[in-house]
């Protein structure tokens, strides 16, 4: 081997490794310092970019700061002496933070055997919620009661990533009660957001506000319509976050405070409201008790009621079928947007229209029962006949042949006239979205959109509210209203006291509407309650007493033996919903199909010595006036009188408003 | 000294020995694990969870076990067993590529019951030592010609292929690298380094830029490891670059960088680590933790330098060349001067095999130190 070498050396030229070794070490060592400078200048240009540009720390502040919105504290509802009606409060909610769960379809199964709920619901929840921050919390079921969420507090620590908590939430303390004019708010919709986006300035900024899981939007009642007053201004929080999004601190010096949204002193007065709902029991339909100078509605009831407070978090399929299949429409705002027949109750415009065309108190028409007319026979309800009867006992019996004929004396064009001016026909801005304008048709209106000329057989048919026409409980109210204060144009009104609403001035007298005329009916109206074969006589005798020296209606007592009755003049009605063959007339009406019964009307003003409220109460195939809507709205004038609300002193919205905001503080 | 070289570990004692430690090097080292241990700490946000503690107690045992190395093993045993490391590591990663476990998408482990091995780490150390036993025989005159440079290339391409083949681009790389630095200071004619440089240079520039179609380049990059998520890995780099170009001079402060504390920066425990550093200490205290490596480095340097034998210069100096690849690659990865390769920065970075194979290496340059008057045999067996 070193003969080898030695042979292979005589060729090669002499190297010495150690030498070299050193020579390459020390150049690799200034090639490892070369890179090391690099490196190192690399480092520091990007320090140097960032100092001229800020690129890198505004990316990192991007990366770590997240501006949370925080929706302002909705405004508080009021009734008129400060009652609340909806508020912010607690709702306790079970939620998941997905990154902690081992087994979701185990721990949910396992909340929902807490909570009593089936494997449906344990199944849609885990779908609901996978769509969501893994990181952040997820609600799983909201709405909880205390017995419920203390329930999932004691087996937290066997629910791996469960956690219970509360958050604001909308809440309607009398729920059924005020589920109309009120109404709910509810997670903004996709329709919503595309709506904000159409305003090209504030658009983009209003639609990211409306995706906030948080925010709640009016959705229906003064909720809806009151939503810019209601709402306030939302605040803002910069938080810091980690990669995942989760919260991890605040710069609380770039805070902005939510500002909570105006209070609402509506016109109501809640204990009217509840005893009026009370009273339709089982029933459909609406009342409504206006204040016959000022307008204020104290009672606006529709029946029945649904529970706005399963809205707010989205309501369930079942629970919004059950509303929505129900036949009595509990969804439906009947004040506002019911349209019936008035039946009798439209006998007093009919009378008055008569009286302008100059018919005279002593006019009498012979009632046997019915009216030929124009080759057929219209009936009166009376099947024996009324005999002889004037206006006064027109009214208050009822009579129809009378209101035949009154009819035809004062035409349709004058019918259509006066009901207008008694507010029939009218949209009556009560704050609340979806009211209707019922129908009062006239000749023309006829030809215009049935295409056919106006008849005479029309005209009879107007003399007892049928026919195309129709009205709303609030239209009814107000003509009642109108009677009431003797010819003035009082118009309704909701809302009291909120930012924006001027008290009203005095209510103006309707023009060419004779105090005479108004007179004529008004009687005829007293009549109807108080008078013997009054068709309200049973209904109108309120039982109550006026106290001699205060003048408060008082109920009867012993005590009480020599006060002036406390009296109320009405009318009632009942509306046909279809003509009836004569196979369901004369039968019972418990033997016909509920859908088919008549509508119950009645409408009323007191007390008959001061008028000061006006009451009108429609039930849905209720039946008779006199015997399903007037005892009802007997009960609800009853307790009116007795409390006279108009009286009180009503609360003013800059305390209540102050009281709320200082109780949070 | 003189007294050394009449013996094979001199008439010293185990106290002498360990006296004449190079405790530069090891105070080196214990300073780099304890910035380790520091920022372990802040990447548990400021707690003593198992990572900071396992961080410094993984680096005291090792550290215990290479300094016994040191002063009991000298460097004619690294000497003897170069080969039949170099040969069983080789057999090992022949055996991963046949029978190996596959994790987190590459197959580099073998399982040996309650075992698990990564011999491409072996190999780093192995290729360094054989290849300085290689050239420590080899007449300096024979380096230059061409039939005594295919020993070591096979013997570097042949686990470099292997370890390619697992995939780990970072790994080979290394191994790579650490082989040609020795081949390098062995002597290897510069014509033939410049040739080597230029081919492999311009073929893979050329290659990259005009003979792929944009899906292949794409195809080439996620099979490098360069891009295997392209979303991912971009990533990455951007939150590493926006956490050190947003640090300043000082840096946000200890436990106090957003990028990091937040987990925008990922992997900031491993790969990322350098990116925490400079994010919380800012740009003065990247500089002085590259300083370290510079010392550690230049100290490992020292002891090739003053060797006697030419396996030991080889040895400390690939060890240091290793060393730097690691330091480097790993750094001019996170501030995106290359693209993001597997590779930590060694002794600060999470994890026992990067450091248990940084530290092993140390032990051979502790003892390399140790006996540096050895001359050592010059023949093929001893």
């Amino acid at each position: 081997m070193s003969k080898r070498g030695k042979k292979v050396g005589s060729t090669l030229p002499k190297r010495d490794a150690n030498v070299i070794f050193s020579r390459r070490a020390a150049l690799m060592s200034f090639v490892g310092a070369g890179v090391m400078g690099a490196i190192l200048f690399r480092m520091a240009q990007l320090q140097a970019e960032n100092l001229i540009s800020q690129q890198y720390t505004a990316a990192a502040d991007e990366n770590r700061f997240d501006t949370r919105i925080v929706p302002p504290p909705r405004g508080v509802i009021f009734d008129r002496f400060g009652t609340i009606l909806a508020q912010t409060s607690k709702d306790y909610l079970v939620a998941v933070i997905q990154n902690d769960v081992d087994d979701m379809e185990e721990v949910v199964g396992r909340v929902a055997t807490i909570l009593g709920l089936d494997s449906e619901w344990a199944r849609r929840a885990i779908i609901r919620v996978r769509g969501g921050s893994r990181y952040e919390p997820q609600p799983l079921k909201e709405g909880l009661t205390w017995e419920e969420f203390n329930a999932i507090n004691v087996r937290l620590p066997e629910l791996r990533g469960i956690v219970a908590t509360s958050a604001d939430v909308r809440a309607y303390p009398y729920d059924v009660v005020y589920a109309h004019p009120i109404g709910y708010v509810q997670k903004p919709t996709q329709r919503d957001v595309d709506l904000a986006l159409e305003d090209p300035a504030a658009g983009a900024a209003r639609a990211m506000y409306l995706r906030n899981p948080q925010v709640r939007v009016g959705k229906a009642g003064l909720e809806a319509s009151m939503e810019t007053v209601l709402h306030g201004d939302a605040g803002w929080r910069k938080v810091i976050v980690n990669a995942r999004g989760v919260e991890q601190g605040e710069d609380e010096t770039e805070r902005r405070e939510p500002v909570r949204g105006s209070g609402l002193v509506l016109t109501l007065d809640h204990e009217l409201q509840r005893t009026a709902m009370q009273n339709f029991g089982e029933q459909a339909g609406s009342a409504v008790v206006m204040d016959i100078h000022n307008g204020d509605m104290l009672v606006m009831a529709s029946a029945p009621g649904f529970d706005p407070n399963l809205f707010v978090n989205g309501i369930g399929q079942a629970d919004f079928d059950a509303y929505n299949l129900d036949e009595k429409k509990p969804l439906y705002h009947k004040t506002v947007t019911g349209v019936y027949a008035p039946g009798s109750t439209f006998k007093m415009i009919v009378g008055i229209a008569a009286k302008q065309a100059g018919v005279e108190d002593d006019w009498h028409v012979s009632c046997g029962g019915g009216f030929y007319y124009g080759g057929r026979t219209f009936r009166c309800w009376q099947r024996n006949g009324h005999g002889r009867v004037n206006l006064h006992n027109a009214l208050k019996v009822s009579c129809d042949v009378y209101f035949y004929q009154a009819a035809l004396r004062a035409g349709p064009e004058r019918i259509a006239a006066v009901s207008r001016q008694f507010g029939l026909g009218e949209v009556f801005d009560v704050s609340v979205p979806n009211i209707r304008a019922g129908l009062i048709p006239d000749p023309v209106w006829w030809r215009e959109n049935r295409g056919e000329p106006w008849t005479g057989g029309l005209t009879v048919n107007y003399g007892i509210g049928q026919g195309a026409m129709g009205v709303t409980p609030l239209q009814l109210a107000v003509m009642a209203a109108r009677l009431g204060n003797n010819g003035h144009a009082v118009v309704p009104r909701l809302v009291r006291d909120a930012p924006g609403v001027r008290e009203p001035g005095p209510a103006p007298r309707m023009n060419g509407i004779e105090a005479e005329h108004l007179a004529r009916v008004r009687d005829g109206m007293f009549g109807v309650c108080n008078e013997g074969g009054g068709t309200a006589r049973r209904a109108g005798d309120l039982q109550l007493v006026r106290h001699p020296e205060t003048g408060a209606a008082v109920e009867i007592t012993p005590e009480t033996r020599g006060w002036e009755p406390v009296q109320i003049a009405g009318k009632t009605g009942t509306a046909q919903v279809r003509a009836l063959t004569d196979a369901l007339r004369g039968r019972h009406y418990s033997t016909i199909e509920w859908r088919f019964r008549d509508n119950a009307l009645f409408c009323c003003f007191g007390p008959w010595h001061e008028p000061r409220y006006a009451c009108a109460v429609v039930v849905e195939h209720g039946g008779a006036g006199s015997s399903v809507a007037g005892p009802i709205a007997r009960e609800i004038m009853r307790a009116t009188l007795m409390r006279d609300p108009s009286r009180r002193e009503p609360a003013r919205l800059a305390e209540l408003d102050a009281a709320i905001a200082g109780g949070r503080a | 000294m003189t007294a050394s070289a009449l013996s094979s570990s001199g008439s010293n004692t185990i106290f002498d020995r360990f006296r004449k430690l190079n405790w530069q090097i090891i105070t080196v080292l214990c300073a780099i694990a304890c910035v380790g241990v520091m920022m372990h700490f802040s990447v548990s946000s400021g707690a003593w969870t198992d990572m900071p503690l396992t961080h410094g107690i993984r680096f005291a045992a090792a550290m215990s076990v290479i300094l016994i190395a040191a002063l009991v093993l000298d460097a004619r045993f690294w000497l003897a067993i170069a080969y039949p490391l170099y040969v069983g590591a080789l057999l090992l990663l022949v055996a991963v590529e046949l029978f190996g476990a596959t994790r987190m998408g590459a197959q580099r482990w073998l399982d040996l019951g309650p075992l698990s091995l990564q011999p491409s780490e072996f190999m780093k150390i192995a290729i360094v030592l054989a290849l300085a036993r290689y050239y420590h025989q080899l007449d300096a005159r024979k380096t230059g010609t061409v039939l005594w440079i295919v020993p070591p290339f096979l013997m570097i391409a042949a686990p470099v292929g292997l370890v390619m083949h697992q995939p780990d681009l970072g790994t080979a790389m290394l191994i790579l690298m650490a082989g040609v630095v020795v081949m390098f200071l062995g002597g290897l004619l510069w014509r033939i380094v410049a040739a080597g440089a230029v081919v492999a240079v311009g073929g893979a520039i050329f290659a990259y830029t005009s003979v792929l179609h944009d899906y292949q380049r794409d195809r080439v990059n996620v099979f490098l490891g360069i891009t295997d998520d392209p979303l991912g890995a971009g990533y990455h780099v951007l939150q590493s670059k926006i956490a050190i170009g947003s640090a300043g001079l000082f840096g946000r402060g200890y436990l106090q960088g957003t990028q990091s504390q937040l987990d925008f920066l990922p992997e900031k425990h491993t790969d990322f680590i350098f990116t925490m550093i400079v994010e919380e200490f800012g740009l003065l205290g990247g500089f002085l933790v590259l300083g370290l490596f510079a010392a550690l480095m230049g100290l490992t340097m020292q002891v090739a330098l003053r060797a006697r034998s030419l396996f030991g210069k080889l040895a400390a100096a690939g060890v240091a060349a290793t060393v730097a690849c690691y330091v480097f690659i790993n750094t001019a990865m996170v501030i995106g001067l290359v693209p993001v390769v597997g590779i930590p920065l060694p002794i600060i970075s999470f994890g026992g095999t990067a450091m248990l194979t940084v530290l092993a290496a140390y032990a051979i340059v502790l003892s390399i130190d140790l006996h540096r008057d050895q001359h050592g045999a010059r023949g093929w067996l001893w």
